[in-house]
């Protein structure tokens, strides 16, 4: 009875496969929607550190990608996200949260608005059913461009050297906008905070873009990075991470584990002015009464709070740390957490975390204070500057 | 430009409720009808062919009450069911019996059981006489929603231990296995069955195919023919909208309801606007989504809207008849008789089958009676199964083969049919979806199945009849409790809006 | 050895879930006597050995829904019970394609892409809205069902749990809940899905057991019954028990024994003697007689009441509404001892997906169209079939390098019509064996080269497991799982509580609250309402409490 593993399960490759895998040290793969993407390619530290000094490079393929076209295109993501897309002009990047009928997020992502009825969504979950059911009834045509469409995250304070370099010249191109290139489309958008672009491409072309860059990069510190680095960057950013930070309602299996964009401080992205979207019925009902909110926190002291419990005055549970971690830039243990209401916005200043530390085979409680903190932890001006810094 | 209270899309007999009900409760009401007459889908008539509802079995006294018509301004004649066959038994009410007059030697089994679901549906007839339990606006109306259910608990509970137990396992069963439990199959299962699943796309083994027929017991079940014809009776009820101040607009079409900032101002039709903050649709589910358009709705309501289930099953075959014609073994002439064929609750099962994959019954179940036409009588019969979805449409053969079968279903039992025939109408189920907008040509405008009834009625999320903007409300067939010349759902939205109004 | 004749209980068959109420009493200290026709123990959970080397499993042949919580009560693995899930799924088409179900979530989205893009988007939110149910019907499962016309405390208190849970779910998901298990489940996965086979392989656990149709209503419960068990908690998982079904039948045995209890094989009930409409015991078809103030019946309830009571002791009204459940036999099964692993050539080589449950019905339609057949007392000219290798995993079914074979088959009637009469004497060795021939047919498609590599075959008609194992008319699940027949319905309405109008016989096998499957949940629940309503008034302690 040989058992021998099955070709169609485990991971796939991405696009750049060949490159990422010569450059793996550290052999340490994770599953991102099914692709083998690294996790850390040789040193976490040394990834992180590239990012936020020099350029870092991460193959974002396994993103979800949909174009939506036709001439009702443009109403059928009003109908679905609960922003105006409408305020999104032609050759610009709009951040968006989109919620099922009880207000609850589905997910979040980014909209490329790429023409006047032409718009590609990039995201975390697979969104191809619901768009097709957003789209019933209208003249808009869903594609799933998941697997034809390529994308590689250029970060860091030297980005747009390396681009230069390659002969991209982007320099004019402001923070979410779109530079179409042909062969592939620049846009000045990233998870990390700082300086930054992605590229688009072919899946084809994927390897000599990512050859491109590597070459012109030489010069520029670049490196390629594996994801634990970008989730630290992501953290000093203040970004959440859908099914981490909070999760997308479609797949929650318990009830009432969904949260409304009030509660994840997204509330800025829902306009009901701008006519009916989806679930605004139900968040009309709700946004002045979020059940937690989700926090950006400074913990005291200096050990990270993953998974820490939250408590108001070291007594009553009130909530859990998401992503809690010991910030390399800012120098702080910096963290995001749920914190049920009334206790997220009544005496803040009385919120503890229990957090349980490991030091060499035993542990320990630490209560650490919690300081509510307004904006990202982490955002230099670098990131904001166009025409950008050389370095 | 007149502004109304309410407008009521669609003047059949819901849309005639809805409208007079309000009216009377002093809203100023306009019903506007598509075609130029009123009754909806039940007085739909191909020429000077009969209507598509000839039979009055479960016309609500409630609704009668709250349109302020005096019922016996409804003048109907009680019909005998004949179920055809080589020895026909004719049935009155929950009596049985042979040809010649003696008692079905089953007529006790048979009187038991029918008085029996007589019972149960006088006690769904609670629930179907208000609006479904569920979205009450407020307080008040919850706690008045709480006191129906109580109520509804206390008369289940009145049943005492035996009977209650019976009641809530017979509720959930299939019809063919609660009449085959009484009775050997033969006439009187097959005419239970026939009934339990006329109109629907199932068959009396599907469960839940029980409440059906008790359901159609909630008003007696007896088949009634309207002195003249159908088209009196909405005479009478039309009469009553009228003097109840509602405005009636016939011939007029609706192309879109008319919102601003989420609320309902009226609708646009192709005779200009109409303005009120108040529109209810007789209109199906999916038309209604139509007329507002998907835009305005939560992407999981139009989903649920999609994934209505409304596949509509019986043709209408009309022939027109140079007179009455001979029935074997029966004693009286053809027109005192509800003639049915479904020999067999098997019968009525097998001729279901070849419509679950688009097929229509070689064998079909059918309901006939004669009717009285200007030129003459006509045998018009409701034909089953013949789905809306026929594989490779519903051509002029398909009609012609429909045509035969039924013709060959009557022959053995009315020799002298054929030579009588001066004329035939055949109506398929995409013929009444053409003319009426009805998906599916579906009688009910939804399937009645338990996944589709009370609460569930037509789908989750249009909770009371309320459809996305505020004001907006089904009032047709496919709103709680459904369809048939009843009007209840067209009641029960007018008390759902006028409760919501509180 | 002589056996005593007074005991506290006596089990009339030794089924998987007469074993656990046996186990669950004697562990609360009763005496206990477990009497059984067949001269092994097991009921439909057994392990047989009819080919020399190779062990079937005779009847049931997986392993889901049997209750962690009983598994942990009884100490099974310690009694050598041991459960591997299995690994994944596939159908087989006619034009040499498949489409394989994985465990990998990411395997499965892609092989679903393979037939539709939305259809593998889509998957997460059906298994959201099953894995929904599931969370919200298993703990009933080891709960009473409450008696609706009864005013007394317990039924009272159930009813409250009931309503509780019901109200937690809140009015959107109530909503969703009510139509689930009203709908069918071609219905259901139609509303999912645009893929024919995706649906036609989804559909299969609708129909497993059932006198309905995939388009009946009421089979997207059928579904969940299948669905609502674990292995490990993995809800939904299926597994194999090493060593065959009989393996659990072992471990509760075994389980029974080490708590004193005592089983006799070989002589099945003659009768449960009772007296002034009490019982008293039973009467053996050998002769000998047992005494004891509590019988408790692992046969289904149209068998212990119809055969083995005297009908003056019981109410009319409860004769009929016995007489009136619903336990059609609608399943047969293949056992096939194989001489090496047959050919699948549609399959990539090393496939996973055949080591788990294999199929050949390409459509809802298709399935759909086997009912048919079913109604009109025929085998389905194209059945549906489950079919498994066990043998694959586990090492202890077939001599090294052969192979067993377990194909479950639906439909199949009890009472087959033969020149318009139907029968269950009509399941002659010609007729099982025609039938036989459809099967192998439908395997073919699978794996064309079946026939050459059978060694030995055993085929069972509902008939025979009637007459084996003594389920009436070869219903699996002791009666229908129709919602007349379910929760409080089950078996007749006012006897959902395990007892009978006979003070002291209860009732504890499939035909009772939460229904059939190797579930133990009857058999557990039977044990808490003997304990609590027997003379001692004691609680059962426990998991399974």
């Amino acid at each position: 009875m040989s058992v021998v593993t099955d070709p169609k399960i485990g991971l796939i490759d991405g696009p750049v496969h060949s490159r990422l895998d010569s450059l793996n040290r550290a052999r340490g793969w994770y599953d991102w929607a099914g692709y083998a993407a690294p996790s850390v390619l040789d040193t976490m530290e040394f990834e992180y550190f590239a990012l936020r000094n020099q350029a870092s490079l991460l193959d974002i393929s396994p993103m979800h990608k949909y174009r939506i076209t036709g001439p009702d295109a443009g109403i059928v993501l009003n109908r679905m996200v609960t922003r105006d897309v409408g305020k999104i002009a032609s050759g610009q990047v709009g951040y968006a949260v989109w919620c099922d009928e009880d207000g609850m997020v589905i997910d979040d992502g980014t909209l490329f608005r790429l023409g006047k009825d032409d718009w590609r969504l990039c995201c975390q979950e697979p969104m191809l059913d619901w768009l097709l059911e957003a789209a019933w009834g209208f003249d808009a045509t869903v594609e799933d461009e998941s697997h034809a469409v390529a994308a590689l995250s250029l970060q860091g304070p030297t980005a747009y050297s390396v681009l230069s370099a390659a002969g991209l010249d982007v320099g004019d191109l402001k923070p979410f906008g779109i530079r179409d290139l042909g062969e592939v489309m620049i846009s000045r958008t990233g998870f990390t905070g700082d300086l930054g672009y992605e590229l688009w491409c072919h899946w084809d072309a994927a390897e000599a873009l990512w050859d491109t860059l590597w070459t012109a990069g030489k010069n520029w510190g670049l490196r390629a990075i594996g994801y634990d680095a970008v989730d630290l960057a992501r953290i000093e950013a203040g970004f959440m991470t859908a099914g981490v930070d909070f999760q997308p309602v479609h797949a929650t299996e318990r009830l009432n584990r969904g949260h409304t964009p009030f509660e994840l401080n997204l509330g800025w992205l829902v306009d009901f002015s701008k006519g009916h979207f989806n679930g605004r019925g139900a968040l009309e009902k709700v946004a002045n009464s979020p059940r937690s909110l989700l926090l950006r926190v400074d913990v005291e002291g200096f050990k990270p709070a993953q998974g820490a419990l939250v408590y108001s005055g070291k007594r009553r549970e009130v909530g859990h740390v998401t992503s809690g971690i010991w910030s390399p830039t800012t120098k702080r243990s910096i963290a995001l957490a749920h914190v049920k209401m009334p206790y997220a916005t009544k005496r803040p200043e009385n919120l503890w975390a229990e957090i349980y530390v490991e030091q060499e085979g035993q542990w320990h409680t630490r209560w650490a204070r919690l300081t509510k903190v307004k904006g990202p932890f982490f955002a230099p001006p670098r990131a904001r500057a166009t025409p950008p810094a050389a370095t | 430009m007149t502004r109304f209270d309410a407008i009521v899309i669609g003047g059949g007999i819901n849309g005639l409720a809805a409208a007079t009900t309000l009216a009377r409760k002093g809203k100023s009401v306009c019903l506007v009808e598509a075609r130029n007459t009123l009754g909806g889908m039940a007085t739909y008539a191909i020429g000077n062919g009969p209507p598509l509802a000839n039979l009055l079995h479960n016309l609500s006294p409630a609704v009668l009450a709250s349109m302020g018509v005096d019922p016996s301004a409804i003048k109907t004649r009680r019909l005998r069911t004949a179920v055809l066959g080589d020895a026909p038994v004719i049935v009155d009410g929950a009596a049985a019996r042979m040809a010649d007059g003696t008692p079905h030697p089953d007529s006790e089994r048979f009187a038991g059981l029918v008085d029996r679901l007589t019972s149960y549906g006088a006690l769904l007839r609670q629930l179907a006489e208000a609006p479904a339990p569920v979205g009450a606006p407020d307080t008040m109306a919850r706690l008045r929603q709480l006191w129906r259910l109580g109520r509804f608990g206390m008369s289940v509970k009145r049943l005492g231990k035996v009977e209650m137990r019976r009641f809530l396992q017979l509720l959930l069963s299939n019809a063919y296995d609660a009449v085959l439990d009484e009775l050997p199959d033969g006439p009187l299962t097959g005419m239970l069955a026939a009934d339990a699943v006329r109109g629907a796309a199932t068959g009396p083994r599907s469960p839940g195919t029980v409440f059906n027929l008790i359901y159609r017991m909630g008003h007696g079940g007896n088949p009634e023919l309207p002195e003249g014809s159908m088209t009196q009776v909405f005479n009478v009820l039309a009469d009553a909208a009228k003097n109840a101040g509602v405005t009636i607009s016939t011939g007029v079409r609706v192309k879109q309801i008319t919102l601003e900032d989420g609320y309902v101002t009226g609708v646009e039709t192709d005779d200009g606007p109409l303005k009120a903050p108040l529109v209810l649709s007789t209109q199906s589910l999916p038309a209604t989504v139509r007329s507002l358009g998907a835009a305005h709705l939560d992407i999981e309501a139009t989903r649920r809207a999609r994934h209505l289930r409304a596949r509509g099953t019986v043709a209408k075959v009309n022939l027109q008849l140079n007179g009455l014609p001979e029935l074997v073994h029966l004693p009286d002439p053809a027109d005192q008789y509800r003639l049915l064929i479904a020999p067999s609750a098997d019968y009525v099962e097998t001729a279901f089958n070849p419509a679950k994959y688009g097929g229509m019954s070689d064998t079909p179940v059918i309901e006939a009676v004669i009717v009285q036409g200007a030129t003459g009588p006509w045998l018009s019969a409701n034909v089953q199964f013949a789905p809306s979805n026929l594989t490779g449409g519903w051509t002029d053969a398909a009609k012609d083969t429909l045509l035969k079968t039924t013709l060959a279903a009557f022959a053995p039992y009315v020799p002298g049919l054929e030579p009588r025939i001066e004329s035939t109408q055949v109506i398929t189920p995409s013929d009444i979806e053409t003319a009426t907008g009805t998906p599916g040509g579906h009688w009910h405008q939804a399937e009645m199945a338990l996944d589709q009834l009370l609460t569930l009625r037509p789908v989750p999320g249009f909770e009371r009849g309320r459809v996305g903007p505020a004001g907006l409300y089904l009032c047709g067939a496919s709103a709680h409790p459904g369809g048939d010349v009843m009007g209840l759902a067209g009641r029960n939205a007018a008390f759902a809006v006028l409760e919501d109004l509180a | 050895m002589t056996l005593s004749t007074n005991y506290d209980a006596i089990i009339a068959g030794a089924g998987h879930n007469g074993l656990t109420t046996a186990a669950y009493l004697a562990r609360a200290g009763l005496r206990v006597l477990v009497v059984e026709k067949n001269d092994w123990i097991g009921g439909a959970a057994v392990s047989r050995s009819l080919h020399d080397g190779w062990t079937y499993s005779n009847c049931s042949y997986v392993c889901s829904l049997l209750r962690r919580e009983i598994a942990r009560d009884l100490d099974l693995p310690k009694h050598g019970l041991q459960v591997i899930p299995y690994e994944g799924g596939a159908t087989f088409t006619r034009d040499g394609d498949y489409f394989a179900y994985y465990s990998d979530h990411h395997a499965l989205r892609r092989e679903m892409a393979r037939f539709s893009a939305r259809d593998a988007d889509a998957y997460q939110r059906y298994s959201t809205a099953i894995m929904r149910q599931c969370r919200f019907i298993r703990p009933f499962l080891l709960r009473d069902a409450p008696d609706p016309t009864s005013l007394r405390p317990r039924d009272l208190g159930e009813m409250a749990y009931l309503v509780k849970k019901a109200y937690g779910l809140g009015q959107r998901e109530l909503q969703e809940t009510l139509r689930f298990w009203t709908m069918s489940i071609g219905d259901f996965l139609d509303e999912h899905f645009e893929s024919d086979l995706i649906k036609a392989h989804l559909a299969g656990s609708g129909i497993i057991g059932t006198g309905l149709g995939v388009y009946s209503p009421g089979t997207a419960y059928v579904l969940l019954h299948h669905y609502m068990g674990d292995i490990d908690g993995g809800i939904g998982a299926w597994g194999f028990a090493r060593g065959g079904m009989g393996a659990i039948s072992k471990a509760l045995g075994k389980a029974f024994e080490s708590y004193g209890g005592t089983i006799h094989v070989g002589a099945g009930v003659e009768e449960i003697l009772t007296e002034n409409g009490r019982v008293t015991g039973v009467a053996l078809e050998d002769g000998k007689e047992f005494h004891a103030p509590i019988v408790a019946s692992n046969m289904d309830v149209k068998r212990t009441f119809l055969r083995h009571v005297n009908r003056t002791d019981l109410p009319g009204d409860f004769v009929t509404a016995v007489e009136r459940f619903k336990i059609r036999g609608s399943s047969a099964k293949l056992n096939i001892s194989l001489d090496q692993l047959p050919d699948f050539p549609a399959a990539p080589d090393h496939a996973s997906f055949l080591r788990g449950d294999l199929h050949a019905s390409e459509s809802l339609f298709e399935l759909e169209r086997a009912y048919d057949d079913w109604k009109v007392g025929k085998w389905s000219e194209k059945p549906y079939i489950d079919m498994l290798i066990p043998s694959q995993i586990d090492p202890t079914m077939a001599p090294p390098g052969a192979h067993m074979m377990t194909v479950f088959v639906q439909y199949a009637p009890y009472d087959l019509a033969v020149d318009g009469v139907r029968s269950g004497e009509n399941w002659t060795e010609d007729k099982r064996q025609t039938m036989a021939d459809a099967v192998l047919d439908q395997i073919a498609v699978a794996c064309p080269d079946i026939r050459d590599r059978i060694q030995h075959m055993e085929i069972r008609s509902p008939a025979e497991l009637e007459r084996e194992v003594g389920l009436t008319e070869g219903n699996i699940f002791q009666g229908e799982l129709t919602f007349d027949q379910l929760f409080f319905n089950r078996p007749v309405p006012g006897y959902a509580g395990y007892d009978s109008p006979i003070e002291g016989l209860y009732l504890c096998g499939s035909s009772a609250h939460p229904g059939g499957g190797v579930m133990g949940a009857p058999g557990a629940n039977a044990a808490r309402a003997i304990l609590r309503r027997g003379p001692r008034h004691r609680r059962m302690k426990g998991y399974a409490a």
